[in-house]
């Protein structure tokens, strides 16, 4: 907006002329003129800019959070997540101390974190905030998201995964209390596999085998997309293989996205995509819910939630659909990485945070509440209070899945994840990156590789420039 | 940023007579005095109407750099992991080493870079061409075209952006629909093919500005130079190289100028495209470097820093191209007589 100002300004054409940008010749003009005459240029110029002036005075004013209470104690949510209306409404029928307002923000990538960042600059953040797993560091460093140690009981946490609880838990400080946690899975066309007598893959040598017989029976068909808009994706593999993007041992942000198990996953994929295993495209876009929607795809590499996504996108794919663990690289030792997941803070600004705390408690851990979330939708999130499974799995209806007991197998899976995996300090521009290296190496430039190396080198800058204590290790 | 209009110097005359006969001294100081009040009523006058150009040239320019600068010697900083209390420190140099270390600012400068080296000869080139052609008087409809070339900048950009949009994406575009039909596959938002994209959306939106700026300066040179070169049998293209052309000089300078300022600070178009395009990223150009710095970084330091790092580049820049410009230009040279009003 702001580069319209000048160059455009809407003068005669031979006024600007005259303006003429060059130290030498302005004066020199000046010379040959009645004096009284340069008034009208400003003039001009203050006409042009009034309408800017008024534009900016009409930006500020903002909402206030009201935080009156009859009696009752009044606190805001933010959320992006669906079915917080529900959540928010049961929990306000359900008791008589805490009054709930709910605010539905945009997604996170959509807007959402910057609205909240504002906000908490502004010293009107809500109470209680959505925040997804990478993002916890970044808004805790910030100091949007309050140290919640002394707030957090002994039985929530117990009830607790421990590996989600770990994502939000820095220097022994929790910042967040996690609602749910992903791990991650292989989704697969049970149809497809059966009717070409392809074996579902359970390690990564057998996926590449798998990829190539799928090629063969089915030459326009893939295994699986590896997705160019992916960064969460990516990072859930690497999780799996035993990378350590980011580490916060000895008070120091040690940063290392090209590590050798990154290295691993980054050269196995990359041979994948060169021999022309997989599909390279972003997928969650129309054009990648085509692609699964024509069959194209036997399978995806996603995490628990995906399923009820799954069943959301491709109605027409019902019972055809298969939930198999991820593959896995020493099925001896089997781990596992996580891909996606939110969770709820109190924020800084909260002038009630023991209230807050009590509703993040009731939202994540009470059966009600999930039950109020699931009446706006099918999903198939796995919940971080693990006693909550069997209230979402009786919700399921898993006949897309042509009846198999998919909560089960969530179960075990995140029992398998990976604790040595932290999130750093500004993931949402981290994974920006990486995915726009993956976007350039969709279109033939670059490959994997340079994607995460420039992921990087760009988050180096980024530590350094916040004044942490970052240092790029070579392991 | 630099493209505010500039202090005008008040230009008062240096002080009258130097000696005067014993005489008429009586005479000259009246009529000295009376000459420098009017000069003082003129003075305060110009003072009057001039004060809100300065209020708002350092409201609106020098306070936001000022502004910027200070802010991007500071930070919010923590100690070690950043966990602890925040508190603002001085910290030196210390944006602009990681502005200036940051690979995707550097590949957004090369790509505004890039961009410049197509977008400014085009520009010129065409726009120029098309002010020849419209001042030849060989163009029919000479004011339909002229209305027809300047209605799209009337447009804003971000909905010039948004229908070019429309006309880019596969599947929406009946463009590149027509053109599948026919057996040609185009990629318009591609990793090669973007840049074009986005010239083509500055073209299609500038174009007709500058071609008034052209028109304007053409129609000011004196038509007993077009008459001489005619009776000197030159053809009309001879004519419109050689004479034509050297006398709007300083149009053309002019024209560069704003485009080159205009495309350093290249946000919008891209910023748009980057929601249909992966491969614009979220720090395409430096513009869009700051502002992703600002919103999803909350690193204001670091954003004054890349903003201050542009304005200087844009700074050399404009003083650049203001020194070529007057370089071959001789005092009085064919490079004023091109300025002027249109008749």
């Amino acid at each position: 907006m702001h580069r319209r100002r000048a160059p455009r300004r809407p003068g005669p054409a031979d006024d600007a002329a005259r303006t003429g940008r060059t130290p030498r010749t302005r004066p020199r003009r000046h010379r040959h003129r009645p004096r009284p005459r340069p008034c009208p240029r400003p003039l001009i110029a203050v006409l042009a800019l009034l309408p800017l002036l008024l534009a900016t005075a009409c930006a500020g004013g903002g909402a206030g959070t009201a935080r009156a209470g009859e009696g009752r104690v009044r606190i805001t949510f933010w959320s992006a997540l669906r079915g917080s209306q529900q959540v928010v409404d049961a929990y306000n029928r359900s008791q008589r101390r805490v009054h709930v307002d709910f605010e539905q923000v945009p997604s996170g990538q959509q807007g959402g974190y910057a609205k909240l960042s504002n906000a908490a600059r502004a010293g009107n953040a809500p109470d209680v905030a959505t925040i997804e797993y990478p993002q916890v560091p970044g808004f805790a460093i910030d100091g949007v998201a309050r140290d919640l140690t002394p707030l957090l009981g002994e039985r929530l946490r117990a009830r607790l995964l421990p590996q989600a609880l770990a994502l939000t838990t820095f220097e022994g400080r929790t910042f967040s209390v996690p609602l749910d946690v992903e791990p991650m899975v292989f989704l697969y066309r049970r149809d497809l596999f059966a009717a070409h007598h392809i074996a579902v893959p359970r390690t990564w040598a057998q996926f590449e085998r798998a990829a190539r017989e799928v090629r063969r029976a089915a030459p326009g068909s893939r295994i699986a997309t590896f997705p160019t808009d992916g960064g969460h994706h990516l990072a859930g593999l690497a999780w799996q293989a035993g990378a350590r993007w980011f580490d916060t041992a000895g008070g120091t942000w040690s940063v290392s996205m090209t590590d050798r198990p990154t290295r691993k996953v980054a050269a196995y994929w990359q041979r994948l995509i060169d021999r022309g295993l997989v599909f390279l495209n972003p997928v969650d876009t129309q054009a990648g819910s085509a692609q699964i929607g024509r069959g194209e795809v036997f399978g995806k590499l996603t995490a628990a939630w995906d399923a009820g996504g799954m069943m959301a996108a491709q109605p027409g794919q019902h019972g055809k659909w298969g939930v198999a663990p991820l593959p896995q690289w020493d099925p001896h030792r089997p781990r596992l990485g996580v891909m996606g997941g939110s969770t709820f803070a109190v924020t800084k600004d909260s002038a009630h945070p023991r209230a807050a705390m009590d509703f993040i408690e009731w939202q994540v851990s009470s059966p009600d509440s999930l039950r109020a979330r699931l009446s706006s939708g099918v999903s198939s999130q796995y919940p971080a209070v693990t006693d909550l499974v069997p209230v979402a799995r009786k919700a399921m209806d898993t006949r897309y899945f042509a009846g198999q007991d998919i909560y089960a197998l969530f179960r075990r899976e995140a029992g398998l994840i990976s604790r040595r995996w932290t999130w750093g300090p500004r993931m949402t521009a981290t994974l920006r990156t990486v995915q726009d290296g993956l976007a350039r190496a969709g279109d033939g430039d670059g490959t994997v590789w340079t994607a995460l190396r420039e992921g990087e080198r760009a988050t180096m800058p980024d530590l350094e420039a916040l004044g942490l204590d970052a240092r790029r290790v070579v392991r | 940023m630099s493209t505010a209009p500039s202090p005008v110097p008040a230009g008062v005359g240096r002080g009258p007579d130097a000696a005067a006969g014993p005489a008429e001294q009586g005479a000259r100081r009246s009529r000295a005095r009376t000459r420098r009040s009017a000069r003082r009523g003129a003075g305060a006058a110009c003072a009057a109407l001039m004060t809100p150009f300065f209020l708002l040239l350092v409201l609106v320019f020098l306070l936001p750099v000022g502004v910027a600068v200070w802010l991007s010697f500071f930070g919010d900083d923590q100690p070690e992991l950043g966990f602890g209390p925040e508190r603002t420190v001085f910290t030196g140099l210390r944006s602009y080493r990681a502005v200036l270390t940051d690979p995707t600012f550097l590949r957004g400068l090369g790509t505004t870079a890039l961009y410049c080296l197509v977008h400014l000869p085009l520009m010129v080139v065409l726009s120029l061409a098309l002010a020849l052609l419209l001042d030849s008087g060989a163009a029919r409809l000479r004011r339909t075209a002229q209305l027809a070339l300047f209605l799209p900048h009337a447009v804003p950009g971000i909905i010039a952006a948004v229908i070019w949009l429309y006309l880019y994406t596969p599947g929406l575009s009946p463009v590149i629909g027509l053109l599948d039909s026919a057996g040609v596959r185009v990629d318009l938002l591609g990793v090669d093919t973007v840049l074009p994209s986005v010239v083509n959306i500055a073209l299609w939106s500038n174009l007709g500005y500058n071609v008034v700026i052209f028109y304007a300066a053409l129609q000011a040179v004196p038509r007993e130079v077009t008459e001489a070169a005619l009776v000197d049998g030159a053809g009309p293209v001879r004519t419109a190289l050689l004479v034509k052309v050297p006398l709007v000089r300083g149009s053309a300078v002019m024209v560069v100028l704003f485009t080159l300022i205009w495309s350093l600070q290249l946000f919008t178009e891209p910023m748009l495209l980057s929601q249909a395009s992966p491969v614009v990223g979220a720090r395409w150009t430096p513009n869009m470097y700051i502002y992703d710095a600002a919103f999803t970084r909350n690193n204001y330091g670091l954003a004054a820093a890349a903003s201050v790092v542009l304005l200087a580049v844009t700074v050399a820049l404009s003083y650049a191209v203001g020194r070529w410009s007057t370089r071959g230009a001789r005092p009085g040279g064919p490079g004023r007589t091109g300025e002027g009003g249109p008749r």
